[in-house]
């Protein structure tokens, strides 16, 4: 009995701290889900699924949707793009390639609110570097943070900036496991460089596509710190992801059912997209040469 | 040597442990009061001056002070640690905005205290009216004030405006916007900064309407006036260009532009007049807030509450340092160093006071306006509404809505979610 139980306590004390810090929230999520309640009142009333009706029929979460998943079609392509080139070309081991790599993954460690905070002041229509260096040139101003359109895409390039170094360093070691054998038995058959990459490196590198792609895909969902500092959702809800609406309703309008629903539907939907991503994509990854 | 030495070590661990004992029989008396604030730089120095004054006269209560952001944050960081049972014991919360936690009986009703308290009868109406809800008191005043209209008389130089140029009306604030942007812009000065929500609440008021009734209660976002008043400050910004956009996604980066010597006019409270002078120096005018339909200011600021889960004898202690705040040797340090107006009838006869009020021109402006001066109603539904103005405004200044349809339907919401918040 005592040996059959022995596997089990080893992996209780973890258990506990996971039940603590993860499950327990999320119940306790799934339970204000389903009732009215400000944070201050004593009492919670039981409202069925009227918070979930509410925010179904709420033209500010189709918007938050619609507006998040713009975010992560643009910005997972272009990160894992982006990455896969660059760490492509650093993957020889210089000096320089090192020290590309160290700066390159230095905004990865970079306190989140700081670069927000710089990158509004960059940003700043009036202010701001990035308008300085347009009129410069004698091009007008550029509304980024105020114009709905542009907005987004400056939160897509700070973010993209800021988790590049990572996805980076994920490929370099991913391509560096690759067999360098393939890369000479391709080089004798005279392989073109781009032929190469699109036979060898991209399949051969596609776990580490699928891991990063499952991360950023994920963390596309949840981005915040960004937009709080930089946007708070605006101008207009144009840059209102979902996990701010979620801030917003919840901590500042006083509606923790509706905020708790929301957090819900979050959950539901990335785990529903992961289960999606490993049968479709997951099938074509080969974790063998 | 062996001997002396084991006797040093003796004194020594005998001084240590009566030390020790020291210490935590003292510590046993002392009572810590945790106070959250809103104020750093140097409305954070006046108010660590204030402590300093109040732990000197009560060496067994010590006020842990932590500025904790602007009273938005205050707010959203309170909700979350009331069910966490981390909320503090005094907290600083803004006039509008504490109905709602005095509503939940989240706040203590402070009214036995200021009834007994001599200083109940010290306080200028305005001040203390603004801590009652309801007819009880919650929160006792600590930094009152109103908006005031900040010009930089450099920039009106330099744009060949006078220094007595009128500004009085919407048309009057209008010109004087554009005459600046219009003669400054390319040197990246613009004419007004765009106003924040508290001057917006003041420019409504000026167009003789209010967002609720500080009488009924009733809500007046959709009132012929507030729309009217609306269109006017949107059209600062997205029509006549004379506001950057960046003052509105980001409300303090037009007073910094002020400060910085980028804007011509500001309306902010006068709470910003001790950092607007050590930004400006001499450059710095304040003027009454404009009088477009009428003269009328709203009374912004904040008091101080006590959370009604602390202890007793935390809450007395609390209390104490609630009633030295308001005193007038404190008021008048507040006063002279911030701008904020006086709450105390006695602040006037202070040195600090007197000294400001003769040395430090505009100071008294605010409180020249206390005559048109009115009180703002803080049903718990004021909060909801303050808390989603902003997105709206945002719409509206940015060209992205029409003003009356904004409105329209953010009244009609606000409607609703008062009628949710009184069940």
């Amino acid at each position: 009995m005592l040996r059959r139980m022995t596997p089990y306590l080893f992996v209780l004390p973890l258990l506990g701290f996971i039940a603590v810090f993860t499950y327990i929230p999320i119940a306790q999520s799934m339970n204000l889900s389903l009732r009215e309640w400000d944070f201050l009142s004593p009492t919670k009333p039981y409202v069925g699924f009227d918070n979930y009706r509410l925010l179904l029929d709420s033209r500010e979460f189709w918007n938050a949707l619609r507006v998040t998943a713009i975010f992560a079609i643009i910005s997972v392509p272009l990160r894992l793009l982006l990455a896969l080139f660059i760490a492509n070309q650093l993957l020889r081991e210089t000096l320089v390639s090192r020290l590309m790599r160290g700066a390159l993954f230095f905004p990865s460690v970079t306190s989140t609110v700081a670069i927000g905070v710089v990158f509004s002041w960059v940003f700043s229509t009036d202010y701001g570097m990035m308008n300085a260096l347009l009129s410069s040139f004698g091009l007008p101003k550029v509304a980024w943070l105020q114009e709905p359109h542009v907005a987004l895409w400056v939160l897509i390039f700070v973010n993209t900036w800021k988790q590049l170094g990572y996805d980076i360093i994920i490929y370099i070691a991913g391509l560096q496991a690759i067999a360098p054998e393939l890369y000479d038995a391709a080089a004798v058959d005279g392989g073109r460089k781009a032929h190469v990459f699109r036979r060898i490196t991209v399949p051969l590198v596609m776990p580490t596509t699928y891991f990063l792609l499952m991360i950023s895909v994920i963390e596309a969902f949840q981005v915040f710190t960004i937009v709080d500092v930089m946007t708070k959702g605006g101008p207009a809800g144009a840059t209102d992801l979902l996990v701010n609406m979620l801030y917003r309703v919840g901590f500042n309008l006083f509606d923790i059912g509706v905020g708790s629903a929301l957090a819900v539907l979050l959950f539901a939907f990335l785990i529903t997209l992961a289960v999606v991503k490993s049968r479709v994509i997951g099938r074509k990854v080969h974790y063998e040469a | 040597m062996g001997v002396e030495m084991i006797a040093r070590i003796k004194n020594i661990t005998s001084a240590g442990l009566l030390a020790l004992l020291g210490s935590t029989t003292l510590a046993a008396a002392d009572v810590t009061v945790e106070f959250w604030h809103s104020f750093g730089g140097s409305s954070g120095d006046a108010l660590n001056r204030i402590i300093e004054n109040f732990e000197a006269e009560n060496a067994d209560i010590k006020i842990d002070a932590q500025e904790i952001g602007n009273y938005n944050d205050i707010v959203t960081k309170l909700q979350a640690a009331i069910p966490a049972r981390r909320a503090p014991d005094a907290v600083i919360m803004e006039v509008t905005r504490y109905g709602l936690f005095a509503d939940r009986d989240v706040l203590k009703d402070l009214t036995a205290y200021v009834d007994a308290d001599p200083l109940k009868d010290d306080l200028f109406n305005f001040a203390r009216e603004v801590g009652v809800y309801e007819g009880k008191n919650y929160i006792v005043p600590f930094n009152s004030s109103t908006p005031v209209l900040y010009f930089n008389k450099a920039i009106f130089q330099q744009a060949g405006l006078d220094e007595n140029t009128p500004l009085k009306t919407y048309d009057d604030l209008l010109a004087a916007a554009q005459k600046i942007t219009q003669t400054l812009g390319e040197d990246g000065i613009s004419g007004i900064a765009a106003p924040g929500q508290f001057a917006r609440w003041g420019l409504v008021m000026d167009n003789d309407s209010d967002l609720i009734d500080s009488v009924s209660g009733d809500i007046l976002l959709d009132a012929p006036n507030t729309i009217e008043a609306y269109e006017f400050m949107a059209s600062l910004v997205h029509e006549h260009k004379v506001a950057s956009p960046d003052g509105v996604t980001q409300e303090n980066n037009g007073r910094d532009a002020f400060l910085a010597g980028k804007v011509g006019m500001m309306i902010n409270s006068t709470g910003n007049y001790g950092r607007s002078t050590s930004a400006l120096g001499d450059d710095l005018a304040v003027v009454p807030m404009p009088c477009n339909k009428v003269c009328a200011v709203p009374i912004g600021g904040a008091g101080i509450g006590i959370l009604s889960t602390s202890e007793q004898e935390v809450q007395d202690a609390a209390y104490k340092f609630i009633s030295f705040a308001a005193s007038p040797e404190s008021n008048a340090i507040w006063f002279s160093e911030t701008g904020y107006m006086p709450i105390n009838k006695n602040t006037a006869e202070q040195p600090l006071a007197i000294e400001a009020l003769a040395e430090k021109p505009g100071i008294d402006v605010a409180i020249n306006q206390l005559d048109v001066a009115r009180g703002r109603p803080r049903p718990p539904v004021v909060t909801w509404m303050r808390a989603s103005e902003y997105d709206l405004w945002q719409a509206m200044a940015l060209g992205q809505r029409e003003v009356p349809d904004v409105l329209n339907e953010f009244a009609e919401r606000t409607r609703a979610e008062a009628d949710r918040l009184k069940k």
